[in-house]
């Protein structure tokens, strides 16, 4: 009968822990990607990557219908100033966080077509700052590390695209 | 008068906790393992032969749906950005190079939409035509607007989507299908984002098997 007590104890603990550990795993991946890529990319830049192929494989899935351009940004050392030209086409800034949450986007889309043909300014600033101490565009990291990645739509004409992306910068504020 | 009991039942007792932490760390890789093998098949919303899952990339999703996406969609986006279907099968046929099949469908209410063919290991799949996806752009349509895409190892059809074997080694393949197929829908409509188990999808068939 205690056998039974401890074999039945370890099946629900062992049905619980894949919770936590499911909690864990994408901060363990986020945090090899944030390493290895970011160490060969450079942290607070803008790292635009050629048209995704067979030989692209920095991120699983990625769309060869698509440009991107990294940011592994570190705010420790203060805000993250991005700065973007919109193109016509499909276009998006989306944040993650070390978790992979998308906590934050901004797009040309729906209700943000506005933003077409216009630059955006960003500041992207740290969990322990105050977003009323800045101006224009705001983005609030619930931490102090993360990923910003910018999306082009690829098909058709793909020339404003390619310059919407090398027009772009990410860097710390001065 | 006291019996002290066998050596191995003695160790046993002393080894028990470590024993059971072991035990119900093991029992959770597995069962977390298992979660994510089957993809987002695990997830509610079928379509067809399509499956999603609402809170992809969200703050709002729950740990192990992050989990799964941290491993086979890292850095998805929002619905409201974009949405993604996924099919690994036909029917609960794992999807393999050794048949083809035929996707048929026409315009869907959305900004852009694409259909990419991912190896076993998520990546895209090493073929000579360097061809990864069709888009809404450039797929060679009907005069009514519908399009076919054959999807199979060797060349078929206007469309054609090739697929075949992963770039990652074959040993390390612990999936029963052999690629699968993704569809992203951008800015999707209304119908995705409200009725995403009934709003207008690409049909896949299983064509033949060799």
């Amino acid at each position: 009968m205690n056998w039974f007590r401890w074999i039945l104890a370890i099946l629900i603990i062992g049905w619980i822990g894949q919770f936590p550990m499911a909690m864990v795993l994408p901060n363990l991946i986020m945090e090899r990607l944030y390493q290895q890529a970011g160490q060969s990319l450079g942290y607070n830049k803008l790292a635009v990557r050629p048209r995704p192929d067979e030989t692209f494989r920095t991120v699983v899935r990625p769309s060869p219908d698509l440009y991107y351009a990294l940011c592994f940004y570190d705010l420790e050392q203060g805000s993250v100033n991005i700065n973007a030209e919109i193109p016509e086409r499909y276009w998006s800034m989306q944040f993650y966080q070390m978790n992979t949450a998308n906590f934050a986007g901004l797009t040309n889309q729906r209700d943000e077509e506005y933003r077409v043909g216009s630059e955006i300014d960003v500041t992207l600033i740290g969990p322990d700052s105050d977003p009323a101490a800045y101006k224009g565009d705001v983005i609030q990291s619930p931490t102090e590390r993360g990923l910003m990645l910018l999306r082009v739509s690829g098909i058709g004409d793909d020339t404003q695209a390619k310059a919407a992306l090398e027009n772009s910068s990410c860097q710390l504020k001065v | 008068m006291n019996q002290t009991p066998p050596k191995g039942i003695a160790i046993l007792k002393i080894l028990r906790w470590p024993l059971a932490l072991i035990a119900s760390l093991l029992i959770s890789a597995i069962l977390l393992s298992s979660f994510i093998k089957q993809g987002l098949g695990n997830t509610p919303v079928r379509n067809g032969q399509w499956t999603t899952a609402m809170s992809i990339g969200s703050t709002d999703s729950s740990s192990r749906l992050r989990a799964l996406v941290a491993i086979a969609g890292l850095l998805a986006s929002t619905r409201e950005d974009s949405m993604y279907y996924t099919v690994k099968e036909i029917d609960g046929v794992p999807l393999s190079l050794n048949c083809s099949y035929k996707i048929k469908g026409s315009e869907y209410d959305a900004n852009w939409w694409s259909i990419t063919a991912y190896g076993w290991d998520y990546y895209l799949i090493p073929n000579e035509e360097k061809r990864y996806s069709y888009n809404n752009e450039n797929l060679i349509k009907n005069e009514d607007g519908s399009w076919e895409i054959i999807v199979s190892a060797n060349k078929e059809g206007t469309n054609w989507l090739p697929v075949g074997a992963s770039g990652s080694d074959a040993a390390d393949k612990d999936l029963s299908q052999d690629f699968d197929l993704l569809l992203r829908l951008y800015t999707p409509g209304d119908a995705y984002l409200n009725s995403p188990d009934t709003a207008p999808l690409p049909q896949i068939t299983e064509e033949k098997c060799v």
